[in-house]
Parts: C-alpha cells; structure tokens; sequence
C-alpha cells in the first residue's frame, strides 16, 4: 500500500532512483532488476542519510531501506561513499532539469530567473530530505562529493550571466567578473543555512528576496524590487 | 626590557610559566594541524602528523586536546576570532560606513592572505570536518552580517531593502574567498577587494557610488 506521506516520492514523473520500488518478486529480466537495485539502494540512502546523517549511515541502513541483500550492494557501489556521490548526482540532475525547464518557459530574463529560483526552491522544499542530502550532506561527505557540490553551484552562474546582454555600456562598467558567482554564492548560502537548521519551511518564503537580490546588479534596486515582488 | 611586574623573577630556561608553555604549545599544535590540513586535506590528517608538524609529544596533544576534531574547532574558533579581531580594528577607526566596510574587507582578505593555511583550513575543509565545524563555518558569517547591516541607515532605501541582504551579500563573499582558496589562488585574493567592495556596497548606495567607493585609492 501506498505512503499517503511519501506521495511525492511516488509520483510518476519523479526519477526512478528516487522513487521507492515495491521489492519482491516480479520476474521482470535481469538487466531491469540490476537497474532497479541500483536505483533502490540511491532512494535507500537518501533515506538512510535523512535519518542518521551521512556519517552515521550504514551499509546495513541502506540495504534494509532498498530491500537487497550486502552482497547486492556491492555488486553496485564498492563503498558508501560511491553510493552517496551517485544519489548526490540523481539529486542535482533532478534539481538542475528542473531549474532548466523553469528557466526556458518564460521569454524575458528577469522572469525566466524568478521562475528558476521559484522552481529550486520548490524542489527542496517538498523534498526535505533530499534538500539535506544536496546542500548540508554533501558538504560532510568527503572532499569529492565537496567538489561536485562547488560545480553544481558554479553552474548556476550563466543563467545570470544571460542578463549581461542588452545593457548599456554604463551598466556593463559597472559589473565585475565576479557578479555572478557572488550572487550565486549568497543565493545558495541563504537556502543551505535554512536546510541546515531544519528550517526548510522557510525556503519558498525566501523567492522575493532572491529574486532581488540577484536581478539588483543588472536592473537596478527599484527595478528588481518590482519584479521580485510581482 | 625588564618585566614590570618584578614580584618574579624573570623566567629562567626552566622557570617559563606553565601558563605560557602551554598557550604556546596549543598555538603550535592549531599552526600544525592548519598546515597539514591545507597540505593533505582534514581528513586524510592524523594526530600523528600534527604531533609530529608541531614538535611535540603525543601526551601533550592530549593535554591539550580531546581529539583531531576538537583540535580542528579549536583552530576554527582561534582563526575566527583573530580575523574578526582585525576587521573590527579596521573598520572601527573609520566614520562613514562604506569606508569601514571597505577596511573591514581589506582586514579580512589581508588576514586570509596572510595566512593561507589557516583561511584554507577554516574556510575550505571546515565543510568537510562534520556538521559541529559547517555550523561554526556559517556562524563565522554572523559578524559581517551586523557590520554591512548598518548600511540600512545611510541609504535612501534602506527601509525597504530584503530583510536577508546581509546573509546573501556575506555568503557571496564568503563564496568568492572560499573558491580561490579552494582552487588554490591565494595570491589572487587581494585583487579581490575591489569587486567584493562594490558588491557590498552597491545594494545600498548604488552601483555609482559603490564603484566610487571600490577604486578610490587606499
């Protein structure tokens, strides 16, 4: 029976490895269920690590999460560490997709950034858990988990870079190299603190104040208000 | 350079107060586990390395400290304190806002720059030296956050601006630092000062006089 709870983790169009697969028999081929228990074990992490963190997870909480035996695990991750980078990618792929197809709905610059952040923030919070996972776990995994975390945020940047052109040459003086990855800097650094304290609640409430604070730099502070409080 | 206080005598070899032998031997061990931190990454450190680093006895790590990890927040907490130490100095002693905002960053990418394996270690393997040093990392930011806050008052908008601008403009700070020292372009970070500045600043004043304000000479 379905977890009236866990609704969104079972939506259809969610990504296979982060929804939960009924275990059991199915006789479904071999290659599929390899591909299933990969996907299983990465949703059994991310609950694991929700549960007890990333350092007080378990092989043992994972599989008993995935419903597949030890030996099953290691077929697909030689450690906790691999298995935690390839639910950390499955986390940000969803999350970056969706940033993207927000983005590409709306025709003007300004928009198409409120409609990226409003989409982040709306991922993280209606998944909690995985927001952890991405944002607060993925700084405490290990120094290649930490550099994948620092691409995923320096690959914000061109979406704000985009709203570089077609200003004046005066306003394009005044716009340092470094713009873009301070604003994503402040921008992330605002959304992790929140995870951080289990105050994700608050993450949807921050869309006005980011959408200001980014677009401030290219539109003016009157401008941007405008815009971010539409 | 005869002490003042001559109720002692002046301190022998063997007279060193126990008190000075061992805040020196503490700082020794923070030098060391900085140094090996930024050379090897946190992780991979052991307390045999930083004992070794520091010249020191096992035993006296251990007097000194529960563990690697309480050693780290020990490094953490000495860092933090000295470079808040010295943008408060530096900011202090100026009037106008923007100016103190302008020595405050000065202070604080001079400390960082000064002293690359501490600002590495604090700034960079923090995030990755469990939740207690991420916390301490974040709480690190609070103080910036007071000092850009009071840009409130000498702006024409400043009733109206978002109530989290300060966390957002110190976390791109914090961001922009973080990314040379974890890339390894120390020397690249003064060079900074003018950019991060007019960030500050150009919520506030506006890009204008932000700019005015980031070029003028020192």
């Amino acid at each position: 029976m379905r977890d009236p709870a866990n609704q969104s983790v079972d939506s259809p169009e969610y990504p296979p490895e982060l929804a939960r697969l009924p275990p059991g028999r199915h006789g479904l081929p071999r290659e599929f269920v390899s591909h299933n228990q990969r996907e299983r074990l990465i949703a059994g992490l991310a609950e694991a690590v929700a549960e007890n963190g990333y350092a007080g997870t378990t092989i043992a909480h994972i599989t008993r999460n995935a419903a597949v035996s030890r030996r099953t695990f290691y077929e697909h991750f030689a450690s906790k560490d691999e298995c935690f980078i390839a639910a950390y990618d499955t986390v940000m792929t969803e999350l970056r997709q969706r940033v993207g197809e927000a983005f590409e709905q709306e025709d003007e610059w300004p928009r198409a950034v409120r409609a990226g952040i409003a989409a982040m923030l709306e991922f993280l919070s209606a998944e909690p858990h995985l927001a952890r996972l991405s944002m607060v776990e993925a700084l405490v995994a290990g120094p290649v988990v930490v550099e994948r975390y620092d691409a995923a945020i320096q690959s914000l940047v061109p979406y704000f870079a985009a709203g570089r052109e077609g200003l004046s040459k005066e306003i394009l003086a005044g716009l340092s190299p470094t713009t873009e990855e301070a604003l994503v800097g402040g921008m992330v650094s605002l959304i992790s603190r929140r995870i951080f304290a289990d105050r994700s609640d608050e993450l949807e409430g921050l869309l006005p104040d980011l959408v200001e604070f980014t677009l401030t730099p290219y539109l003016g502070s009157a401008e941007a208000a405008k815009v971010a409080r539409a | 350079m005869a002490s003042k206080s001559t109720t002692r005598p002046l301190p022998g070899r063997q007279q060193l107060s126990k008190e000075f032998i061992a805040q020196h031997q503490r700082a020794r061990i923070i030098a060391a586990l900085a140094q090996e931190s930024s050379e090897q990454g946190y992780q991979q450190v052991t307390v045999a390395d930083i004992v070794s680093r520091a010249g020191i006895a096992r035993n006296t790590f251990y007097e000194n400290f529960r563990s690697k990890e309480d050693c780290f927040l020990a490094t953490q907490e000495f860092a933090m304190n000295e470079a808040l130490e010295r943008v408060v100095t530096a900011a202090g002693e100026l009037e106008e806002w923007a100016d103190r905002v302008r020595a405050g960053l000065t202070a604080f990418l001079g400390y960082v720059t000064e002293e690359p394996a501490l600002a590495r270690t604090c700034m960079v393997e923090a995030l990755s030296a469990g939740p207690a040093a991420v916390e301490r990392y974040e709480k690190s930011q609070q103080a910036f956050v007071s000092l850009f806050r009071l840009g409130r008052d000498v702006s024409p908008h400043g009733a109206r601006l978002p109530e989290t601008l300060e966390e957002a403009i110190v976390g791109g700070v914090f961001w922009i630092v973080y990314h040379r020292l974890a890339v390894g372009e120390v020397a690249a970070i003064p060079e900074l000062l003018p950019e991060l500045v007019e960030f500050a600043l150009a919520p506030y004043l506006g890009a204008e006089a932000a700019r005015e304000v980031a070029t003028r000479a020192a």
